[in-house]
């Protein structure tokens, strides 16, 4: 039994801001009241919902590559040491497992989401959640370029495709699906890329990404899936890509969907010489279609590895950098790249992806659609939210650094004509309040009466790097995970899936295709249950009529629904 | 100055990175005798394996088999470090300044990633002589190394800038992927030199084999390396340019890179 | 630089129409190889199968895998590294010595040929065996060869793999690797991960006798390694764990007897393609697992008192 008592709360979710307020917790859920037990006191600090990042890489064979192809980022990187509790570990661009619990944890995480698993891999991916510790976690399958999916949207067979993507889902043990530069990863398998969204993908007549993107939403809204299509669009990091986003947003109409790592396609321009923010384009389309929610992908200056499912775009970055090149394509279902890569504010291109992920933070009026991420370790390590927050929290800061950048780059951005501050209400939307709601996960990102009891203490400081970088206390399920910067608690967090339900028949279908098309048994190719370590199962009750987009707490409310 | 003895043998390799001037310098004897070294896993003191005498200063003596202590004078900037003996690896590793000077033989790593200073080895060296570290970028980005006898696997691999002379044999792939600098070999070295270099230089004296992916392009005495010899004469080494003498074959790859690097090689004239 | 271009084996399968095998024997070291997952398999785009694809061999030898092949290139011994240099050079179109060339028993023409072959394949594959990573020049034997796989993507589509052996030695990289962020060659003793191979690997360690005790746990390296370090093995306290007597538990202090994972026991191997497949066990054995020993081991040494690394040990930032 714990009370945090004296600190400014912001629970967005209940409509709460700042007020002065009691949190309780009893049995790793917030409850009304409780007698006796720990007392925090707060005074002087402010208490958020636990951080829910929406969209990392942390998890699984692609980045566990990407650890073994930069020995010279982990030299340099943040060491772990092996105390009585924790384990031994590195920090860095591609953070070991337990190093990297201990980060997300220490920065007042709690709920992470792996974005790119492919299904042939998920019981890797699922063994380094198990190690991964403290924070509760979940994945996405990717799903836009699988070829038993592929192969039945050819033939229109609609049907028996959402089948088996719910199959997929359930023998991979996966809370939603991702779809990365849909058709590009499977055209990659003979080096090609698809950058026409109506165009077909090589080596089929009818499907092209269009068919791919719009069937896949459905079928995600049809399923019940508590997340939408957590989608990468077509033609990633490309100057003039804007064009393909808003076209892919059109498609989506009528469907919800997550537009992920925004940032990376919201270019203008046609070569690498002119390339252009178009922030403002995209998000005043954005801002007017609430089926819609993204997260930001931004950048920051330094050294990145980029880890992605998008094939032929890492082909075309390797041959940009001359750095090493990391690629691992999936028989019938994905692929994977990895670039070492170091974001140069003395670059024009990074100069402008700098400055777009910051735009669309602030462009995007809605906070409950657009979160923040930096896609890491794409655009910048996790563990350097924090930085961002201080810049979104002062529009003198961003000018200043504005005034950093070369010259040639001031007429491609907007960023310096932007008054917006972020306020800490705000700030609670986009790193928990909102992504929780949108991977629909009720239990987490708010703090009232039943949620899970995971909580981020700050000191409050008008240094909000300094702030958010070094919680004074982070609980989690209830217990105190951090304090003072140390790690208390280790217990490991749950791990949340979905099982939706398909047609048993499916697995007549696919069973011969998949002994024909893959080199594994179709009995080895599902998770098995007990390798999935706190599987808690989410419901897949999602229903088309449910509004998405901002809810009714978007305002302050003068009284809670849940008192503390 | 402060002299260092190694008393005993250790059982397992000894980090001690501490044996640099720049941490020994500005402190007492007994502080110097308290600082950190570690045998295996275990944290021990100096003094645990050396007596600790005279004066403490930026010049350091070390005397004994040091053949397993790694990490002497890592990272520093300025002093002498003189070992009396042979030395473990990663001598001089990350070194920006001042000299090192060992009368026996060094293990691998030496002047690791260094930016400056000087290592004079009278015996021989290990591999990866100045080399960057496994997935770095670049080698040594500045300084000298000299070694009087031969030299391992991978010397000089990815340096940027620099020199480092080899008096005796080299192993194999000595220059790999060589961006910048000068690697001087007085005696010639085994097979893969200058593989898949892109810039810098690679002079022998003595034939050597060459990748076919070399080409030869002409032969001369190029002006830099009157400069050179100037700078070597420096340092207690001759360097042929005399045309009467002979002149340099000038080979130019590698061309699976493809690169602008340059071995020449000495062909005295008969 | 180069990098690691590969896929999983199901997309040899399925796509490669040119497939190379280098410095390996896969008729005798990898039986199933070629008719489970490439030159004997209908694919899904090359519905005739072994008829779809060019097979090339290249090694010091005619071995067994020659009557497989489509095209045998004999290299002479130790000149793996000048040849795929040098086919490095002419896939970008840049001049090589034609006299140097000869000299690794190979001529010009053949690997022009060879170039032009891999550029028109659609897909192409590069397999290779230790008879490239393990003689002279090793790790930039293969580094070699996976570069030439990287750069060929600038025409065609092609990737590389080692063709590992030796039990779940990929499992165990892989298990490193997110514990550690290093796949092999891992030192512990500063209370943090290190890496560099040569310094730390294990073959290195013993033949320099820089340990003072031993754990061998799925690997015979009495048998394989050279003799210094077989003297190191047998120098200091030595524990295996292995179903069999090898060499190793011969000069062993303690041998524990373990049941055969994957036979008799669970867990998860991964394939040379880095795909996890779980084990199940089919018979029963008296013996313990790995595992199981393994964890008593933990918790017998966790009734001492704790070793713990001192702050100190990263004030100087060795790493």
């Amino acid at each position: 039994m714990l009370r945090i008592t004296g600190g400014k709360v912001y629970d967005p979710a209940n409509g709460i801001n700042g007020e002065v307020r009691d949190i309780c917790i009893a049995d790793g859920k917030v409850v009304a009241n409780v007698e006796g037990g720990r007392t925090i006191d707060a005074n002087g600090m402010i208490v958020f919902p636990g951080g829910v990042d929406i969209h990392t890489h942390v998890a699984g064979a692609a980045l566990n590559f990407a650890r073994a192809l930069t020995p010279e980022n982990q030299r340099v990187a943040a060491k772990f040491m092996r105390t009585k509790d924790t384990r031994m570990g590195i920090g860095g661009q591609t953070p070991t497992t337990f190093a990297t619990g201990y980060l997300y944890a220490g920065m007042g995480y709690t709920t992470v989401v792996e974005a790119a698993v492919p299904i042939l891999s998920a019981k890797h991916t699922h063994e380094e959640l198990r190690d991964t510790p403290i924070v509760d976690k979940a994945c996405c399958l990717l799903m836009g370029n699988n070829e038993l999916v592929m192969d039945l949207l050819e033939v229109g067979e609609y049907e028996k495709a959402k089948h088996t993507v719910a199959w997929l889902i359930s023998a991979a043990k996966t809370y939603g699906i991702k779809a990365v530069n849909p058709g590009g990863v499977a055209a990659w398998k003979f080096g090609k890329d698809a950058k026409q969204i109506h165009s077909p993908i090589d080596g089929y007549n009818k499907v092209n990404p269009g068919t791919i993107i719009a069937n896949l939403a459905k079928i995600v809204d049809e399923l019940g899936l508590p997340h939408p299509m957590h989608l990468h669009c077509n033609n990633l990091g490309v100057p003039g890509n804007v064009s393909t986003t808003l076209e892919t947003m059109k498609l989506l109409e009528g469907n919800r969907a997550h537009m992920a790592h925004l940032q990376f396609h919201a270019y203008g321009g046609d070569d690498w010489h002119n390339m252009r923010s178009e922030s403002v384009q995209l998000a005043e389309y954005f801002n007017a279609h609430p089926n819609l929610t993204c997260d930001a992908g931004a950048v920051l200056f330094g050294n990145a590895v980029t880890i992605t499912a998008d094939g032929p775009w890492q082909h075309l970055l390797y041959q940009l950098t001359g750095r090493k090149w990391g690629n691992l394509d999936v028989e019938n279902e994905t692929g994977c790249g990895i670039v070492p890569y170091t974001y140069k504010g003395s670059n024009l291109v990074n100069a402008v992806q700098w400055a777009v992920g910051l735009e669309l933070l602030l462009l995007i009026n809605d906070p409950w659609r657009i979160f923040l991420t930096t896609d890491h370790p794409n655009g910048a390590c996790f563990w350097r939210y924090p930085e961002i927050i201080h810049l979104l929290m002062h529009a003198d800061i961003r000018r200043e650094r504005v005034r950093a950048l070369p010259d040639a780059a001031l007429s491609r951005i907007y960023l310096a004509d932007l008054d917006r501050e972020y306020t800490l209400y705000e700030i609670a939307i986009i790193t928990s309040a909102g992504p929780a709601r949108a991977l629909g996960m009720k239990q987490k990102g708010h703090l009232g009466v039943g949620a899970d009891a995971d909580i981020a203490i700050y000191n409050q400081n008008p240094d909000g790097e300094l702030m958010f970088r070094y919680p004074r206390y982070v609980i989690k399920g209830g217990e105190v995970a951090v304090e003072e910067g140390e790690i208390r608690s280790v217990k490991d967090g749950h791990e949340f899936v979905c099982q939706p339900s398909y047609d048993e028949k499916i697995e007549d279908y696919l069973k011969p295709v998949f002994q024909q098309q893959y080199t594994m048994s179709f009995e080895n190719y599902p998770v098995e249950a007990e390798r999935v370590h706190g599987m808690q199962i989410a419901e897949c009750s999602y229903h088309k009529e449910t509004r998405t987009g901002a809810p009714e707490g978007d305002s302050p409310r003068t009284t809670p629904p849940s008192g503390g | 100055m402060l002299k260092l003895t190694l008393k005993d043998q250790p059982t397992v390799p000894l980090e001690a990175e501490m044996l640099a001037p720049d941490h020994v310098a500005g402190l007492s004897l007994d502080a110097i005798k308290a600082l950190p070294v570690f045998h295996g896993k275990r944290q021990l003191r100096v003094d645990d394996f050396f007596t600790v005498e005279g004066e403490p200063s930026d010049e350091l003596e070390i005397h004994g088999d040091l053949a397993r202590v790694k990490y002497i004078g890592r990272a520093m900037t300025r002093g002498q470090v003189k070992v009396f003996g042979n030395v473990g690896m990663h001598l001089g590793a990350y070194m920006k300044g001042g000299s090192i000077e060992v009368t026996g033989n060094a293990s691998d790593w030496i002047g690791g990633e260094m930016t400056g200073g000087l290592i004079h080895v009278h015996g021989n060296a290990g591999g990866q002589v100045g080399a960057a570290y496994r997935g770095s970028l670049s080698g040594m980005n500045n300084g000298t190394i000299l070694i009087d006898g031969t030299a391992g696997l991978e010397v000089g691999m990815r340096m940027k800038r620099g020199l480092i002379v080899i008096k005796g044999l080299v192993r194999d792939f000595c220059g790999l992927q060589m961006k910048g600098g000068t690697i001087l070999l007085m005696n010639g070295a085994e097979i893969r030199t200058g593989a898949w270099m892109i810039r810098g230089t690679i002079i022998s004296l003595k034939p050597i084999k060459l990748l076919p992916t070399f080409s030869f392009a002409c032969t001369y005495t190029p002006t830099f390396l009157r400069l050179y010899a100037k700078h070597l004469a420096t340092l207690g080494l001759t360097l042929p340019i005399n045309e009467q003498d002979g002149a340099y074959q000038r080979y130019s790859g590698d061309s699976s890179v493809p690169g602008k690097g340059e071995i020449l090689v000495w062909q005295p004239r008969v | 630089m180069g990098g690691k271009v590969s896929c999983t084996l199901g997309e040899v399968k399925n796509r490669a129409d040119f497939i190379l095998y280098w410095g390996g024997n896969p008729a005798e070291c990898h039986p199933r190889h070629f008719t489970k997952y490439t030159i004997m398999q209908k694919g899904k785009f090359l519905p005739e199968g072994r008829k779809g694809r060019t097979m090339v061999l290249v090694d010091i030898r005619e071995t067994m895998s020659v009557k497989a092949a489509d095209i045998f290139l004999q290299v002479r011994p130790g000149k793996d590294f000048e040849v795929i240099t040098a086919l490095r050079a002419l896939v970008k179109g840049n001049r090589v010595d034609t006299a140097l060339v000869e000299e690794t028993g190979l001529k010009l023409e053949q690997l022009q040929d060879l170039v032009d072959r891999m550029k028109r394949c659609k897909f192409g594959v590069i397999f290779f065996g230790m008879g490239l990573s393990m003689t002279r020049g090793k790790h930039m034997n293969s580094a070699a060869v996976l570069t030439l796989a990287a750069e060929m993507n600038a025409f065609t589509k092609f990737v590389a793999m080692p063709m590992r052996g030796h039990g779940n030695v990929a499992g165990a990289d892989m298990v490193l690797r997110w514990t550690t962020g290093y796949p092999f060659g891992v030192n512990l003793c500063r209370g943090f991960p290190r890496f560099n191979p040569g310094e730390f690997s294990t073959v290195d360690l013993l033949v320099r006798g820089d340990i003072d005790a031993a754990f061998v746990l799925g690997a015979d390296p009495g048998a394989t390694m050279p003799q210094p370090g077989i003297d190191t093995l047998a120098r200091v306290p030595t524990i295996v764990l292995d179903p069999k007597v090898t060499h190793t538990s011969r000069l062993a202090r303690v041998h524990i007897t373990t049941s055969v994972t994957g036979i008799s026991s669970p867990g998860t191997a991964y394939r040379m393609d880095e795909v996890p497949l779980p084990l199940r066990p089919v018979l029963k054995s008296p013996y313990p697992s790995d595992e199981e020993v393994v964890r008593r081991i933990i918790a017998a040494v966790d009734k001492k008192t704790a070793w713990l690394p001192r702050p100190e040990t990263m004030s100087s930032g060795v790493a």
